[in-house]
């Protein structure tokens, strides 16, 4: 019975950074129909700058104030002059997200050669809040509770964003339907680069937080990338709120893979990806 | 109001629509008929920037739309209100009704509009905390008609909005878009119900593979020949 306990509040703690992950590459994918095999690139740009920050004494939390910004930027800007660029040159969608998937492979490839020169390839790391607490039957170190708090608060704030206000509905609608989205006056344009943009910052956010946890380093990205990709099938593409429960799902599915055979942690998102897209491809959200 | 001049657009490759030019003066209903696959809603598709003409020009109030992006059109006062309904099955009724009213000076005037709107439509209040998904087809366009009005629009272009409806529901449909004529609405109506289209329209165009084969007002082309075996059965 312990062990249940402790797979579920760990699988809870690592699902909520696998969330966060994925509502990024929702936004990117389920809203501006780019498959980015890059995501997880911004995630590990967003660990070594916390990493930076933090080695010049600035709080690793406080890192995100910068971090999310920037990467909301890079990723607006990014979405706006290369994939708007592939968009209006693609006779219809579905030639959009093919182009759309290759440029984001290329987009990898280059990042991960920059960081490579930069960071080398060795793993980094600091300690903040290496702490424990008891938190069911054993203890948990107090870096990996608050990152899991700080990853579900930013998931909450972001379901009431889209919500509650008028850039939130804008994108709920182009998600369902960019062309009939525009018809209602929503720049698509706009919206779809600022999805790709909150996508980046969310990547880069859960950079911050894994880095307060875990060693860095500069493969780190394809392995969150085919997390969310799990995720999102699981979640139902596009889906906010089914990212969000997949992560959890996820998290608690493979921290009990991990405690029971380490080993096969990887081969079990794959086979669940398989499964999922064999029986339900819709996923738990999806319509 | 709307004028379009020589317009040629199609998908890629495939020119759809040749050479077409039409005229909506303000206040009018104009009606555009012809059959499916005639090109009507590439036409309106094309008017409102959801696809780029090939040549020809649009007017719209006396200025030219050319390769304005969809939501610039809108923001000028024209409301699409697509074939299919196509509204927002995840988004309840209300908030289908506030993306109407998206464009920034309508969405500061949207409780007194959706006031208006939910008097035309009563039960559309009724139900504005449901998802629209629950809704019947009927229902729907009722819907996709309100959330067109949220924009407080100049001209409503509406595509075949009593498809697939129930004879009764299809009344329904017409009587309110005379009311929204009544509400200094000017209408290009698309429709393949062409009795009932061209008793409540002034003029009407036919289009026929991509072309402009007929225009006049409704009672010309109620008597014509062509018209009376083509659409009507007569
Ligand atoms: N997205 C599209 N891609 C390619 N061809 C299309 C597309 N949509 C419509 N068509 C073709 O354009 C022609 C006109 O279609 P449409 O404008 O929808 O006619 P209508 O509205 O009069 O029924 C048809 O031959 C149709 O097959
Ligand atoms: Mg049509």
């Amino acid at each position: 019975m312990d062990l249940f306990l402790n797979i579920f509040i760990g699988g809870l703690l690592i699902g909520g950074i696998y969330s966060l992950v994925s509502m990024g590459l929702s936004l990117q994918y389920g809203v501006g129909k780019v498959y980015n095999i890059a995501h997880g690139e911004f995630l590990m740009f967003g660990a070594f700058i916390t990493y930076w920050l933090q080695s010049m004494g600035v709080n690793p939390l406080v890192a995100v104030v910068i971090n999310a910004p920037l990467m909301f930027i890079v990723g607006f800007i990014l979405y706006r002059t290369v994939f708007t660029g592939i968009r209006v040159r693609s006779p219809n969608p579905g030639v959009f997200e093919s182009n759309g998937m290759l440029a984001a492979f290329g987009l990898y490839f280059i990042v991960q050669n920059i960081a490579v020169l930069i960071w080398g390839s060795t793993p980094y790391s600091y300690q903040y809040l290496n702490t424990s607490v008891a938190l069911g039957p054993s203890d948990f170190h107090l870096n990996r509770i608050i990152a899991a708090v700080f990853a579900i608060a930013i998931g909450v704030i972001f379901y009431i964003f889209l919500a509650s206000t008028r850039s939130g509905k804008a994108i709920r609608a182009a998600a369902q339907d960019t062309a009939t989205a525009g018809l209602m006056g929503v720049d698509i344009n706009f919206v779809l680069a600022m999805c790709f943009g909150f996508g980046a910052a969310m990547a880069g956010i859960a950079g911050t937080l894994i880095s307060v946890c875990y060693p860095i380093q500069t493969t780190m990205g394809l392995g969150y990338t085919v997390i969310a990709t799990v995720v999102i099938t699981l979640g139902g593409l596009g889906s906010i709120p089914g990212s969000f429960i997949g992560g959890f799902i996820i998290g608690i599915i493979t921290t009990g893979v991990a405690y029971w055979e380490p080993g096969l942690a990887v081969a079990a998102y794959y086979i669940i990806f398989i499964i999922l897209l064999l029986v339900r491809p819709k996923g738990i959200m999806g319509r | 109001m709307l004028e379009v001049k020589k317009l040629s657009a199609g998908y890629g490759n495939i020119q759809i629509l040749w050479d077409v030019s039409l005229k909506v003066n303000e206040g009018e209903i104009v009606a555009l008929i012809g059959g499916n696959g005639a090109g009507k809603s590439t036409l309106v598709r094309t008017i409102t920037g959801l696809l780029p003409a090939n040549s020809g020009t649009v007017e719209f109030l006396g200025k030219s739309i050319d390769g304005l992006e969809p939501h610039k059109i809108a923001e000028l006062g024209i409301s699409h209100i697509p074939e299919g309904r196509k509204i927002f099955t995840d988004m309840s009724v209300m908030e289908n009704l506030e993306m109407g009213a998206y464009p920034k000076n309508a969405w500061k005037n949207k409780k007194n509009t959706l006031k208006k709107v939910y008097e035309m439509f009563p039960r559309l209040k009724e139900r504005e905390k449901q998802l629209a998904r629950t809704f019947s087809g009927g229902e729907q366009q009722m819907l996709a008609m309100g959330r067109g009005l949220m924009s407080q629009p100049k001209l409503c272009i509406i595509d075949e909005p009593s498809n697939g409806l129930a004879p009764m529901v299809v009344m329904e449909v017409f009587e309110i878009i005379q009311s929204m004529r009544k509400q200094g609405i000017t209408i290009l109506l698309i429709e393949q119900n062409v009795k009932q289209t061209l008793e409540i329209s002034d003029r009407a165009y036919v289009l026929e593979n991509g072309r402009i084969v007929m225009e006049g007002d409704c009672a010309t082309c109620l008597a014509s020949e062509h018209i009376k075996k083509a659409y009507l059965g007569l």
